[in-house]
């Protein structure tokens, strides 16, 4: 099998050549190349770490499945980087009865990879039989809806028990995949064979996977939105060095990288050749914040001012600045700065980033009754490190020699993802952990989740594991997910937010930002609050 | 009995009494497998980076690890007679194929790497020997413990950015260029220029025993009787040096080779990872930290054969060079 095309996905000197002739000629005329629709071609190569098990997005959310399998599954709706919502498969949508009722009309001619029309039967079986059984959020997400109408083939209707604001946020097509009901229906899905082959909408279709070496997506020419995609393909590859990932980005050989496959101090390098551009855009729909969780079951920390005084003792600028090299924003509480749009976020809490943080701290240990023993030390403790990159071996380190100036002796202790997870979120033997969550893009999916009561469950892993909860915030909780009215609802969480920054069973570290790293020869990748997680269909190569 | 058939009855042999090793051999991995805390269905709900209980439930169900221990065992290890040896839950692929499709780039570069290093090893050790104490003797020796001491990662990356960054003379990761989607001969020449780094990188470890292995024994052997009776006879330095001592020198580098071609087999993870070279060794690398107990359990099993055959072979292969050693 030979492509004779003669696409060429490096960069070699005639390509070099001709788009610097090119580049030339729209600088010449001054002007042209604006408003010229971008032609059709290019490979792009994608970069995706840890290596990619399966395309099953509708079966798993892991982040490895979601970058490559997005390319092939569409969703009702998209988002813009402010998160307001824009149609996809959806053209129009309305939300009636009090918010108990959406309707979704669909586009017309809307066609599969393998050729049957898209409807709403489509809709149904993909979020009554498919999701909501064996997705592992959208069970939450899709807890109210009750059933889905479909009186027409391009009319969907959700019929909920009590309003879901938070919903209509989880529509895209990496969280809500519309799978082929012809192809599912009557099969065992869990261990379904599209789980490899996937069969979707989106614009690119799913052409070999050869395991260990490359992923294939080829553009789908009959893709719902005309005259696009324009990437003649798109091929996901992994590679396990970090070293090598970035001197492969260098050499050109792979064109983008996101969610941390570059560590940050090589982005900083790679920012400044000609050919790399680097974007912190993009993870919106994510909002993944840094944190400390306490375990409040046991002592030290089932004290209040002992918590207080170490979220006193951290500085989060100096974390950003020399562990993040620079990206991202000190956290103030649960919800990410990402919803100061919507309203959700309140900066209107209790400020553990102060001046005379240690001082602070130092008197609440003093208070608590943890004297100083004669060589200074109140007390001993383990540290857990979370096994998602070296920035938390630093960020562990630091906490080690930080804690030491108010007096608190840190063991550090490191394990791999596995060992880890069991430890912190079923035998909760730990004391405190570093960790980092997504908030995704509403609290009721990524937020209640680390403090409602009902969220301690022995087993389930990122659900609540410091043990805390209170009547009172789960009672702020339980009504923000069924309030429509998006005043009373940002009066609920501003209670909440102030709450539990000061109960402080959780102190939140600073606002992650994973830059993204591509080759500037293609433009509009990221275009949308998925970044990554997007359908790269407007992606294109420069003139 | 003919000395063929000796050989024969003696694999026979050989083959059956590696049937309860291997056998061993699973039953162990499985039990240390045990050992990990965390499962499969933390991994990946740890990925999806949250899952409801439902979900987890689901997700050990479908694993069998809801099962007790022992009974896992049994089914898995009579699944494995049957020439099943499962499902990879993570992959969504049965272990056979998973492996099989990964068994091809480990064998090519487990091959090249063997072809280079014997081959260089012998060839710098054979001429560190017939000149020692010389400058080209210590040069040589020099050369192997420096490849020897140098650690892998470091002279891969290095490799790729002189050859691949700064000359562009060679491919920097895979095994094939991704897109060109070449056949025939292009597509041969494609793999062989990927090849080449990984291979070298490889192959500069296991040199330098070969080298260092290959002088001793040859200094060894050159101070033996026969030799002084072959120079007696007359013969030239050539003759002595390539048909006498070489054949004898060669047979404890044979034994080397052949133990470290059952290391080659599980793959070589570090050449793997700097390179994005498809091998095994990566796979099983990545499969424990994913708790995938039928993916690593199949390797291990795989790995495990292929020793006891190459083991097999090498002993057959003794017969063969030396006629002094007898099948019995």
């Amino acid at each position: 099998m030979t492509n004779s095309d003669g696409d060429h996905m490096g960069v070699d000197r005639r390509s070099v050549l001709r788009m610097a002739g090119v580049a030339l000629g729209t600088w010449l005329l001054p002007g042209s190349g604006l408003a010229a629709k971008p032609k059709v071609g290019g490979t792009l190569v994608h970069l995706v770490q840890p290596e990619v098990p399966t395309l099953a997005t509708f079966l798993s959310t892991s982040i490895p499945v979601s970058q490559a399998g997005t390319r092939c599954y569409a969703g009702l709706l998209e988002y813009n980087f402010d998160l307001s919502p824009k149609p996809s498969l959806a053209e129009s949508w309305s939300v009636t009865d009090q918010g108990r009722t959406v309707t979704f009309k669909l586009r017309p001619g809307i066609k599969f990879h393998d050729g049957k029309p898209l409807t709403s039967a489509d809709v149904q079986f993909s979020i009554m039989e498919v999701l909501k059984k064996f997705h592992p959020r959208a069970p939450n997400s899709f807890k109210e809806v009750q059933q889905i109408d479909t009186p027409d083939p391009l009319t969907a209707v959700l019929r909920l028990d009590k309003p879901a604001p938070y919903m209509m946020m989880v529509l895209s097509g990496f969280e809500t995949p519309i799978v082929p009901k012809h192809l599912f229906a009557g099969t065992d899905i869990k261990n379904s064979k599209y789980a490899n082959e996937p069969v979707g909408a989106g614009p690119f279709k799913f052409v070999e996977w050869k395991r260990g070496q490359y992923i294939r997506f080829d553009r789908f020419g009959d893709y719902f939105k005309k005259d696009q995609p324009h990437l003649e393909r798109v091929v996901v590859r992994s590679i396990a060095d970090t070293a090598t990932r970035s001197a492969v980005l260098e050499k050109g050989e792979v064109h983008l990288a996101g969610f941390g496959a570059v560590p940050y101090s090589d982005v900083i390098q790679l920012s400044k050749l000609p050919h790399i551009t680097v974007t912190k855009k993009g993870y919106e729909s994510s909002s993944p914040i840094v944190q400390i969780d306490f375990n409040t079951r046991k002592a030290p920390f089932d004290n209040k001012k002992v918590r207080q005084a170490v979220a006193y003792a951290m500085e989060r600028k100096f974390i950003i600045d020399k562990i993040w090299f620079g990206f991202g924003r000190v956290a103030t509480g649960p919800i990410n700065s990402n919803f100061k749009a919507s309203g959700l976020y309140s900066a209107d809490v209790k400020n553990y980033e102060v001046a005379n943080g240690l001082e602070i701290a130092n008197r609440l240990l003093d208070e608590a009754g943890f004297k100083r023993n004669a060589s200074g030390v109140r007390f001993e403790v383990t540290h857990d490190v979370t096994p998602y990159g070296e920035e938390w071996q630093r960020f562990g380190e630091y906490a080690k020699q930080r804690l030491d100036q108010i007096g608190i002796k840190v063991t550090l202790r490191y394990e791999d993802v596995a060992t880890w997870l069991r430890r912190v979120y079923t035998d909760y033997d730990f004391q405190f952990t570093s960790n980092w969550l997504q908030t995704f893009p509403d609290p009721v999916i990524g937020v209640h989740r680390m403090h409602h009561s009902a969220s301690i469950r022995k087993g389930t892993v990122f659900v609540n594991n410091t043990g805390w909860s209170s009547p009172k915030t789960d009672e702020l909780m339980d009504k923000a997910a069924v309030e429509p009215d998006a005043v009373k609802r940002a009066q609920l969480y501003k209670e909440f937010q102030q709450i539990v920054v000061d109960e402080c069973a959780i102190t939140w570290i600073h606002e992650l930002e994973f830059p993204t790293v591509y080759n500037n020869k293609f433009v509009d990748i990221i275009d949308s609050a998925l970044g990554v997680l997007g359908n790269f269909d407007r992606a294109h190569m420069k003139a | 009995m003919s000395v063929a058939r000796k050989r024969l009855v003696y694999a026979a042999r050989r083959l059956g009494q590696a049937a309860p090793i291997v056998f061993g051999i699973i039953v162990t991995n499985f039990f240390l497998l045990q050992l990990a805390p965390g499962d499969a269905a933390d991994v990946l709900a740890g990925e999806a980076g949250s899952a409801t209980p439902e979900y987890m439930a689901m997700l050990r169900e479908r694993f069998g690890l809801d099962k007790p221990v022992a009974t896992q065992l049994f089914y898995y290890v009579k699944n494995v007679l049957l020439l099943d040896l499962g499902f990879s839950f993570r992959h969504n692929m049965p272990v056979l194929f998973l492996i099989l499709e990964r068994l091809g780039p480990t064998l090519l570069l487990m091959g090249a790497t063997l072809v280079l290093s014997v081959g260089a090893g012998v060839s710098l050790g054979l001429l560190a020997a017939t000149r020692v104490g010389s400058w080209r003797d210590t040069m040589i020796s020099i050369l192997a413990i420096v490849s020897y001491a140098t650690p892998l990662f470091w002279v891969g990356l290095m490799l790729i950015v002189a050859f691949s960054l700064k000359l562009d003379w060679l491919p920097a990761t895979g095994m094939e260029s991704v897109g060109m989607f070449y056949s025939g001969w292009e597509r041969f020449v494609d793999i062989a220029r990927h090849l080449v780094l990984p291979a070298v990188t490889l192959s500069l470890f296991y040199m330098a025993l070969y080298t260092r292995l290959m002088r001793a024994a040859m200094i060894e052997q050159a101070g033996m009787d026969y030799v002084t009776t072959a120079r007696a006879k007359g013969l030239t330095e050539g003759r002595v040096t390539f048909h006498h001592i070489l054949r004898n020198a060669l047979l404890p580098v044979i034994t080397m080779a052949g133990v470290q071609m059952g290391n080659l087999l599980g793959g070589s993870v570090i050449v793997e990872s700097v390179f994005g070279w498809p091998g095994l060794g990566l796979l099983a690398f990545q499969s424990l930290f994913a708790r995938d107990f039928n993916l690593l359990l199949g390797i291990f099993l795989l790995s495990a054969c292929l020793v006891v055959i190459v083991n097999l072979l090498v002993d057959l292969f003794y017969t063969f060079l030396d006629p002094r050693i007898e099948v019995r």
